[in-house]
Order: C-alpha cells, then structure tokens, then sequence
C-alpha cells in the first residue's frame, strides 16, 4: 500500500488543521520521484529524439557514439540520464514490489535482486561512458 | 451497484494510474537491456552486430511502442506532479489525462511514421 501511505503523506504536508508530520524516507522519495521526474522529462526526451527522430536508429553506429562522446558535456547528459534513469524506475520498481509481492521474504528477495541488477548497471554504465576512448 | 460488490471498478484516475505503472516498467526494463548493449562499444564488432538488429522491422515497431510508453509517462507524470504542487489542477484532472493521452498519441504517430519510413520506403 505504498501508494495510499504516499498520497497521505502528500495531504498531510498541505493540510493546516493537522500537525504537520516529520519527513521520513517516503517523504524524500515522494519528493525525489517529482523532482527527477521534472529532469528526464528533457533528458529522456531529448535523447529519444535525437537518436530515433532526427537519426534513424541505423545510423548510430559506434562512428556516431564516438563523435558524439568527444563532446564531454554529452558524457555528462548520458550519465545524468543513466543515474536518474536507473534511480526514478528502481524506486518507482519498489512502489510496484510493495504493492503486489505480499511476503515479507519473497519481497526482501526480490528488492535485493533489483537493487544489486540496478547497482551493477550502474557500474556497468558508468564504466562504459565515463572511459570510451574512441577515435574518430 | 451492490454494497456486496467488492471489486473496485474505477474511473480516468485509475486507467491513468495503471498506464503509468505498465509504461514506467516497460521503459526501466528497456533501460536495462540498452546499459547493456552500449557497454559493448568497446567491442566495435559486437556493437555493430547488436545494433543491426535495431533496424529490422519488428525493432522498429518496439520503439514505437517505446515512443508512446515514454511520451505517456512523461505527459502524465506531469499531470500528477501539477495535481500535487498545484490544488486547483484537481478540478481539471480528467480533461488534463485526455489532453496527455491525446498528445502522447499524437506525437507516437508522428513520431511512429518517422521511424518506419525506411522500411516502407525499402531502405531497410
Ligand atoms: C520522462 C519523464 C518522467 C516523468 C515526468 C516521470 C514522472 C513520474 C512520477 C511523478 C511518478 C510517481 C507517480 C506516483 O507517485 O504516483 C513516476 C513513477 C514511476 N516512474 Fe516515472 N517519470 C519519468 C520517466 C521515467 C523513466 C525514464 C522510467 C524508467 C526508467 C520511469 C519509471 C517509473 C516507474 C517504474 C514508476 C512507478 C510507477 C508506479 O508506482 O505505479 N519513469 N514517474
């Protein structure tokens, strides 16, 4: 029921007759699930249409990636979506988990799968956009 | 309807809601598997026969799916961030889901026939 608790939490912040809760952990990943929602809506975007729309998808050919990575401010997009990307669709994942996997061991199992799958994607990530070398 | 009736049979709110869940998760899995093949440019051969794939027709209609699950996501996101931070958006909730998910459609077709064109033209 992580859904009711969220919006409860929400109508709490905004209502004046009651005392205003202490923000915990949900409260944050409310707010975190708004805030990096705001982001990749141009990141996401963006990246979506430069690499579909303005190029047809045969195209980005590692040529194209290369080109594009000598342009560290691009490594920096590309990360910024990874790490939000990976962070937004976990937490938003932990949501779905809490909602319909009803046994507390089978729920810790699953979580701790997807936060170490989430993790070494992460690394995964990191690695490949932060030490590509490619020559042009 | 029957009090005894216990199966909860929403409104917009709810198919706006379910949409967001299936398209949050498609989007993340996606996610997932594109980490993955982008890892491989350090392999040119391999990434060069991954990415092939992309252009075959079947790839491309997933993206187009991925267009829509994308577009709606962030459109409808939108629409829950305002009805959070702004009370009076609640009042305009349903026209504002028609509008997203109108928009959403319209720019998967526009975007959509980009994307297939080549095959239709016959260049891949
Ligand atoms: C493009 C801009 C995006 C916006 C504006 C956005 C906005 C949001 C918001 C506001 C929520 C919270 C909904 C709630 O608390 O009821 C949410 C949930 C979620 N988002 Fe996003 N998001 C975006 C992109 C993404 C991406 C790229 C992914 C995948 C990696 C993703 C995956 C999810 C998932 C799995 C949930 C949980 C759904 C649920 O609880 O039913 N989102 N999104």
């Amino acid at each position: 029921m992580a859904l009711r608790e969220r919006s409860f939490t929400s109508q709490r912040r905004n209502s004046t007759t009651m005392k205003r809760s202490k923000a915990n952990f949900e409260t944050w990943s409310w707010f975190f699930m708004r805030i990096s929602g705001l982001i990749l809506f141009f990141l996401a975007l963006i990246h979506f249409s430069i690499t579909h729309i303005f190029n047809d998808v045969t195209t980005t050919t590692v040529a194209f990636v290369a080109k594009r990575w000598a342009n560290p401010l691009w490594r920096v997009f590309d990360w910024l979506l990874l790490a939000l990307g990976l962070l937004h669709g976990s937490n938003g994942l932990r949501f779905i988990m809490d909602d319909y996997i009803r046994t507390p061991r089978r729920r810790a199992f699953a979580k701790a799968l997807m936060y170490s799958l989430a993790t070494v994607l992460f690394v995964v990530g990191t690695i490949t956009i932060v030490t590509y070398k490619g020559t042009l | 309807m029957s009090t005894r009736s216990t199966v909860y049979k929403g409104k917009t709110g709810q198919w706006a809601f379910v949409l967001h869940r299936i398209s949050g998760f498609l989007i993340l899995m996606f996610i997932l598997l594109h980490i993955i093949d982008i890892s491989t440019i350090n392999f040119p051969s391999v990434y060069a026969s991954i990415h092939r794939l992309y252009g075959n027709v079947l790839m491309r209609t997933f993206e187009v799916g991925l267009l829509f699950g994308l577009t709606y996501h962030a459109l409808n996101g939108l629409r829950v961030i305002m009805i959070d931070f702004f009370p009076g958006v609640i009042k305009n909730e349903k026209r504002l889901f028609v509008a997203m998910l109108s928009l959403s459609l319209l720019l998967t077709v526009v975007g959509g026939v980009i994307i297939l064109k080549p095959f239709f033209t016959g260049k891949v």
